[in-house]
């Protein structure tokens, strides 16, 4: 009995590598042409890691996360590239056994709000058919309603409200809940796509605060999705830019809030304002992001950046080493000054 | 939820009032009026014809006549005597019509739904396939034939040509002489065992979920609990003396029903993969995609339990339609429903009949619009708070 209370992570040895994404290539087919959403994208998440990824919309953070969990539409193809979780391949796994690694070993907390819930369904009743499909042993219907009561406790849910339909519940709610259903089976990874933005502010800061916690408490490994660099600050260790469907900056949250070396990164916190920090002026980023059907030769930001050169609309610069578990892509990081972070 | 019921029928009560008068209403509209039509016969001196008025009591002022109208139809339980068939009382000939027009739409309706909903939602999850295309065009072909000629060119097909249904009519005129029952009630046994088979099925239903929480053995218990029921009631028909008498109706109501089932089913299939698809489009799909859920479960408890709301919603609309469009159905099967009684009356200027026959058919619509009421609250948990 004690076994189907526990929640827990079941990722291995903390700091050893769970999950490696490596260059991983895909695109949509589309009418007009190919449309390059992820480009040569490599990271790793270690266990009981934290980590975030940042960018614009359309830069390609959603489209990684569903190709983790293997999720993209039908006018995709992974082009090449691998997902390794403990050292197998997600790729080159048939469908069914796909299907059964779902929400086991990677889970998902998605975009809050009314949607990610089945309006007529119970939604201690929801979480219910996922411990059905993949809880190892069969549980009693008992057995079931005690865990989902013990998860709704862990995110601050009374567990009496499992009874209760979508419609009932308020939006933050509806976030913890997703939350719970998300650690149902103790996966080894969740993947919280934009879990705080269709909340107030108030009720956002409580939720990343439960969710830190929960990460702490369980060791569990969290891949964070947002355009919010605030929220990226809040909770994640690790962190990585994206632009134009390529990682361009990799390092620790500290290292890349204090000392950008992508002009993109350098930009995108210029043009945030740090509520506790010196007061400055803000900066906007000007221009759009790329048509990804037809990219722009070289360094895809070269058309934005205000230290691009003819040797990067010439040149796609590789992702290059430049600190301690730092790493860019960019021919010019030195010159790139340092800002003050955005303090929390 | 028992609010919500009270709410509906409180609603449905002062709307039958509504109705009743405005049916008053429309007759008094009429050019000329009952009392000419009536007493207008040059046979019949005046005195006679001021004697008739009285006693009819079209000297009185209208709201005291609409005020027996309406008693008269409600609490008095009387809806006067037909004309045309002189002795025999308005309510006789309904009563008689009324279960074999129920029947017959009822059936067509359930089966047509079935079918429909099912069709509809396997050609909304294999969108874009050559069985979604002829599914398609057929539905459309169905949906859009004119209907009349529709059924008689199945009357023409199924009774003339191949010969395997009766052209028409409730009955086979032979088969009965010397028959100790009579026709109506050997076919209100027949649907008095189906209502028995239904509401003891309900029943144990309740039952079932009220004795255990877990869904995998309240499925079994379900399934279980329909088919020995159903066993009960063919093992009934099989020992029964009326059995051949039974059969004899069945055969009957075949072309009929299909014919109504075919042109609904049309409707409904369209409809069931147009919500399909947009429910399809959810962000809970995604959800349950990512939970691992295997894809026939997510076609059937997540996309088609939500798409089934809109069909739901025209089903009941379409329910009135159907209802009213009774009169073609019964008058080219000979089908001797509440559309023949009414299309009978007016013929014949029986102004009773058609009353009560309009008045029916207003109280059916009615009636399966509460009904389709309470159902869509079971199956949206989000009408269900509002009241």
């Amino acid at each position: 009995m004690a076994q189907t209370l526990e929640i827990e992570s079941r990722g291995g040895k903390a700091g050893t590598p769970l999950l490696e994404v490596q260059n991983l290539v895909m695109h949509y087919g589309t009418k007009e042409g190919d449309v390059s959403a992820v480009e040569d994208v490599t990271f790793t998440l270690n266990n009981g890691e934290a980590i975030g990824l940042v960018g614009e919309s359309g830069c390609g953070k959603t489209s990684i996360a569903l190709t983790l969990l293997r999720l993209l539409p039908d006018n995709s193809v992974v082009k090449s590239g691998d997902v390794r979780l403990d050292g197998e391949s997600l790729i080159g796994l048939d469908e069914e056994q796909m299907r059964r690694r779902r929400w086991r070993d990677i889970s998902m907390v998605f975009q809050g709000a009314m949607n990610s819930w089945n309006p007529v369904y119970r939604i201690g009743d929801q979480i219910r058919e996922a411990l059905r499909l993949h809880w190892p042993e069969t549980l009693t219907y008992q057995e079931e309603t005690e865990r989902i009561a013990a998860l709704f406790e862990l995110v601050g849910l009374n567990p009496a409200t499992m009874e209760r339909y979508p419609h009932e519940f308020s939006g933050g709610m509806r976030q913890r809940a997703v939350i719970a259903m998300a650690l149902s089976c103790n996966p080894k990874v969740i993947i919280a796509d934009e879990p705080t933005t269709a909340l107030d502010v108030i009720v956002q800061d409580q939720i990343l605060r439960e969710l830190k916690k929960i990460q702490k408490e369980l060791g569990m490994s969290i891949i964070y999705i947002s355009h919010d660099i605030a929220v990226i600050a809040e909770v994640t260790e690790r962190m990585g830019v994206m632009y134009a469907g390529k990682l361009v900056e990799l390092g620790s949250t500290i290292e890349v809030f204090h000392r950008p070396k992508h002009p993109y990164s350098y930009l995108l916190l210029k043009s945030t304002p740090s509520i506790t920090g010196p007061r400055r002026k803000l900066a906007p980023l000007e221009g759009e992001p790329p048509n990804l059907i037809e990219p722009p030769s070289g360094c895809r930001f070269h058309p934005r950046c205000p230290f691009a050169t003819q040797q990067c609309i010439d040149e796609d610069p590789p992702l290059t080493t430049v600190g301690e578990g730092h790493s860019v892509a960019c021919w010019h990081w030195q010159e790139v000054p340092e800002i003050g972070g955005l303090q929390k | 939820m028992v609010k919500y019921i009270a709410k509906r029928f409180g609603q449905i009560f002062i709307l039958f009032y509504v109705f009743l008068a405005l049916l008053f209403l429309l007759l008094d509209l009429q050019p000329g009026d009952i009392s000419q039509q009536f007493v207008g016969n040059p046979n019949i001196p005046p005195e006679a014809k001021v004697i008739m008025v009285r006693q009819l009591g079209l000297d009185q002022p209208k709201i005291v006549q609409l005020g027996h109208h309406l008693w008269n139809y409600s609490f008095g339980m009387d809806m006067g005597v037909s004309w045309s068939s002189y002795p025999r009382e308005v309510a006789d000939i309904l009563f008689t019509a009324l279960p074999r027009t129920v029947f017959l739409f009822l059936t067509a309706t359930v089966l047509s739904f079935w079918l429909g909903f099912y069709t509809g939602k396997l050609v909304a999850w294999r969108r874009g396939t050559v069985v979604e295309k002829s599914v398609m065009v057929t539905s459309i072909f169905f949906w859009t034939v004119f209907y009349p000629w529709f059924a008689i060119l199945m009357l023409w097909f199924f009774a003339s040509q191949l010969g395997w249904f009766p052209i028409g009519k409730f009955i086979t005129v032979e088969t009965w002489i010397g028959s100790p029952f009579s026709a109506d009630s050997v076919f209100i046994l027949m649907l008095t065992s189906i209502a028995a088979v239904t509401l003891v099925y309900g029943i144990l239903r309740l039952v079932i979920d009220r004795s255990t929480d877990d869904p995998r053995s309240r499925q079994n218990l379900h399934r279980i609990a329909l088919w020995s029921l159903i066993a009960v009631a063919t093992v009934f028909w099989a020992f029964n003396s009326r059995r051949t008498y039974a059969m004899d109706i069945l055969w009957h109501t075949v072309v009929p029903v299909l014919t109504l089932t075919l042109v609904n089913f049309a409707g409904t299939t369209l409809l069931t993969r147009s919500s399909m698809l947009e429910t399809l489009r959810e962000d809970y799909i995604l959800t349950a995609r990512a939970k691992g859920v295997p894809e026939s479960t997510i076609r059937d408890r997540h996309a088609a339990r939500n798409a089934m709301l809109p069909v739901t919603t025209s089903l009941v609309l379409q329910l009135a339609v159907v209802i009213a469009g009774g009169v073609i159905t019964e008058q080219i099967f000979s089908w001797p429903g509440l559309g023949r009684a009414l299309l009978g009356a007016i013929t014949a200027e029986d102004i009773p009949v058609a009353m009560g026959a309009l008045a029916l058919i207003g109280v059916l619509s009615l009636l399966a619009h509460l009904v389709a009421d309470i159902t869509y609250a079971f199956l949206d948990p989000r009408i269900r708070v509002q009241g």
